[in-house]
């Protein structure tokens, strides 16, 4: 009788991943079409984001670092249009920028364009977008100094000095506000390290789920004023600027999901302790 | 042209052109990778052009009459010497000076980003009179055992030998433990991370693509 | 000093002068550039790529360091409101050297893609087998071009029009249908591989494996809104409240997570100062750095 249940034992350890990968396209497609919803409450750190936000004095302006592409999309994208919604709903003025990867400056452009439509606001006046600026460090540091000839064209080839929203816009001191949304490591500590800590100018931001724990201790450090963690904290941001939308839906779906891979990895284990035997045999 | 039909279709095509590599290699996983490798190397080359050389090199020097700029592309171009044997030395001239200008940006922004992280580390221990033994101080104990536990498993200087090696060996031991805590977290993020993007994808599967034609799934996953 | 080398690059006035001097400048260029490759042997070079690293090096670290910046120092201490008060001698060149090699760094994005079109212009040279993969590699990235900068390039319509112009209806096309999704659809992949890897690997085979499965589960769990509900039972404050797994998880995030980062962020700080040093001094070794002659 022993056998048959130590095989048992060692099946549940080995379910074919094919399995795995149906179940896991089975609760997200589930829960999207039958969504059991459940409240979202926002964190500290979203609401740090998003005070930080309605603190800029309306003579500055925002700047968006959208640092992302379409890798991170589902996460970086409704954090980019909650950020959007919260700048236009407290009147900030705001510019878009990215200094890597190229694909953020159009999917932010585009999210940017149609969030701007909703509240009437215009281009070159109540926002604009500086387009992709490679170098990274070389473009900070430069452009802490003058803005109008670092940056150069806007995404559509205008030069930025021309926009009615830049008039008297010329180093880092018209900015009253960074926001970094991205999922890349070590942008983050460029801004850090050549802009917000030699002129002070605040420093928030919006990361991908995987790399936000790593972040946590500078806003230990209030060198960031706060964090949006995922579509967890585009999620949050939503539910502050009452706008559910993807990110929501995604976050409900979430739940499913991660119950579904904790019994997985449960299942895993049980499998393994049971298969062991009371001597520690048969694991594999 | 309204192109709405045709980009739905294709993100559609394409998203399930990926997906067939989880059944197991095969050629449209293949075709479909060197799509995406062919435009992303295609819209760089316009990026790159259109958001940055054309505005701060050209219009400069070409309608602005900054002669100097032609400087840019004589140092620039030197990169492009890796592919040749002889002139790999100049190659490397114009990469030392990138590497050097990357540890000079190193060292300047050192202090910017890690003198807060030190003075963060100088928290509250005492009690204070007017709160007592708060939540704050009890926090504050718990990260600062935190921090020189773990840093003490990372001080890997001296043997775990002696009096003073035994006590550091016990305190890396405990620094691992929560190190091994952290990377749970992280971990738990990870997964987080990971499902959104496939959610996503399916969000426009549903909604976008097949919203398209039966309106019921239209209004689901947004 | 700045006003005697910003006299020498004043820009030209008429088109012929600014032709003569782009002349001059790529002549003299490429003189320089072939008398330095002529006449500097293995050691001359070795030590000319050690000098010229060195310099961009001490340029952007004593730029910084010669000005005391209190704030950062001293965060304590009231800003400087006006940065520029303090500047030393070196820091009006900050702007242009910034500028200038952000524009030199954007040069080199060709050296990717000239690899890229090596590699596959040989497989469909040769018609080696997944030829046809090679094509479609150079379509797609030729149509991007193509129809990236004709979109770019198309005056401006009016925004009430609701015809797209066809260049720009087809560059949308390769972009938000093809690249965009492609792109989404790679990375999604990798949902199903962390449910396969973390159902297969994370076994509990030791206390510390025990200790990160719980903090895991709990981060999981508290992350999402069904965590919240599934505590929704427990009061919002007092001692209880500790519980609620979205609290908990938090805190996990808050006093376990990131005290145990900062310990990484300083061991990252100590060796990248060390690295950092060791390559501005020309005292790495390595594939690039053993050969630099």
């Amino acid at each position: 009788m022993a056998e048959p249940r130590a095989g048992f034992w060692q099946r549940l350890q080995q379910i074919p991943r094919y399995y795995v990968y149906l179940l896991m396209a089975a609760v997200v497609i589930w829960q999207i079409l039958f969504p059991i919803p459940l409240p979202i409450a926002p964190s500290s750190a979203t609401q740090g984001v998003y005070d930080a936000i309605s603190a800029v004095p309306d003579d500055k302006l925002i700047l968006i670092s959208t640092d992302w592409d379409a890798s991170t999309n589902a996460e970086t994208g409704p954090q980019t249009e909650a950020i959007v919604h919260a700048c236009l709903q407290n009147d900030k003025r705001f510019a878009i920028m990215n200094l890597h990867p190229p694909m953020g400056v159009k999917l932010a452009n585009d999210i940017a364009e149609q969030v701007a439509e909703q509240y009437g606001a215009e281009y070159g006046v109540d926002w604009c977008n500086w387009g992709y600026k490679y170098g990274f460090a070389n473009v900070l540091i430069a452009m802490a100094k003058n803005i109008p000839k670092t940056i150069g064209d806007d995404f559509y080839g205008t030069p930025v000095a021309e926009l009615s929203m830049m008039q008297g816009v010329e180093d880092i001191e018209s900015i009253g506000l960074v926001i970094e949304i991205t999922g890349l490591a070590t942008i983050t500590e460029t801004w850090i390290g050549l802009i917000q800590g030699v002129y002070g100018t605040p420093f928030a931001s919006a990361y991908t789920a995987v790399m936000a724990p790593g972040y946590y201790p500078f806003l230990d450090s209030g060198q960031m004023q706060g964090m949006l963690v995922g579509a967890k904290g585009a999620a949050e941001m939503e539910a502050l600027v009452t706008r559910p939308a993807k990110a929501s839906v995604i976050m409900n779906v979430q739940s499913w999901a991660h119950v579904l891979i904790i019994l997985l990895i449960v299942i895993g284990n049980l499998g393994f302790v049971l298969a062991r035997g009371p001597r520690g045999q048969g694991a594999p | 042209m309204n192109p709405e039909i045709a980009i739905l279709w294709g993100g559609a095509i394409a998203t399930l052109g990926v997906y067939t590599i989880l059944y197991r290699e095969n050629p449209v996983s293949r075709l479909f990778e060197h799509i995406f490798v062919g435009l992303s190397a295609g819209y760089l080359i316009v990026f790159i052009w259109t958001q940055n050389l054309e505005g701060r090199w050209w219009k400069p020097m070409i309608h602005e009459g900054r002669w100097y700029w032609v400087f840019a592309p004589v140092v620039g171009l030197l990169f492009y010497f890796i592919y040749s044997r002889r002139l790999l030395w100049l190659a490397r001239l114009v990469m030392g000076l990138f590497f050097g200008i990357a540890a000079g940006y190193f060292f300047r922004t050192f202090f910017p980003i890690y003198s807060p992280q030190i003075y963060a580390c100088f928290k509250p221990l005492r009690a204070d009179p007017q709160i007592g033994w708060s939540d704050v101080v009890l926090h504050n104990w718990l990260f600062v055992i935190i921090l020189f536990t773990v840093l003490s498993y990372f001080f890997f200087s001296v043997s775990h030998e002696g009096r003073f090696g035994r006590t550091l060996g016990r305190s890396a031991l405990l620094g691992r433990w929560f190190l091994m805590i952290a990377f749970g977290a992280m971990f738990g993020n990870t997964v987080m991370a990971r499902i959104s993007l496939f959610i996503g994808r399916v969000q426009f599967l549903l909604s976008d693509w097949i919203g398209s034609f039966i309106p019921w799934f239209a209004g689901r996953g947004v | 000093m700045w006003d005697s080398i910003q006299s020498v690059f004043q820009p030209t006035t008429s088109p012929p002068q600014l032709y003569r001097n782009l002349a001059v400048a790529l002549i003299g260029s490429f003189v320089l550039l072939a008398l330095l490759h002529r006449f500097l042997g293995p050691r001359g070079r070795r030590w000319l790529i050690a000098f010229v690293t060195f310099v961009g090096g001490l340029y952007l670290g004593l730029e910084y360091f010669l000005p005391v910046r209190t704030a950062v120092l001293w965060p304590t201490a009231i800003p400087n409101p006006n940065p520029d008060r303090g500047a030393n001698l070196l820091t009006p060149g900050i702007e242009p050297v910034g500028i200038m090699m952000s524009v030199i760094g954007a040069f080199t994005v060709g050296l990717g893609i000239y690899s890229l079109c090596q590699v596959h212009g040989r497989s469909l040279g040769q018609r080696r087998p997944g030829w046809h993969n090679s094509l479609a590699f150079f379509l797609a990235m030729v149509a991007m071009l193509v129809f990236g900068f004709w979109a770019h390039y198309l005056p401006k319509v009016d925004e009430a029009s609701a015809v797209m112009p066809v260049p720009r209806a087809i560059y949308e096309m390769l972009f938000s249908g093809l690249f965009m999704p492609l792109q989404a659809a790679t990375f999604s992949l990798l949902a199903f591989y962390i449910a396969s890897a973390a159902y297969r690997a994370f076994r509990i085979r030791t206390a510390e494996a025990g200790l990160m499965m719980a903090a895991a589960f709990i981060v999981m769990i508290g992350q999402v809104p069904v965590g919240a509900w599934v505590t929704s039972g427990l009061p919002t404050t007092g001692a209880l409240a500790f519980f609620r797994l979205e609290a908990l998880g938090e805190w996990i995030m808050t006093w376990l997570n990131a005290p145990a980062q900062r310990g990484i962020v300083f061991g990252v700080a100590i060796g990248g100062l060390a690295m950092s040093l060791r390559i501005w001094l020309s005292l790495e070794r390595g594939t690039f750095f053993s050969e630099q002659g």
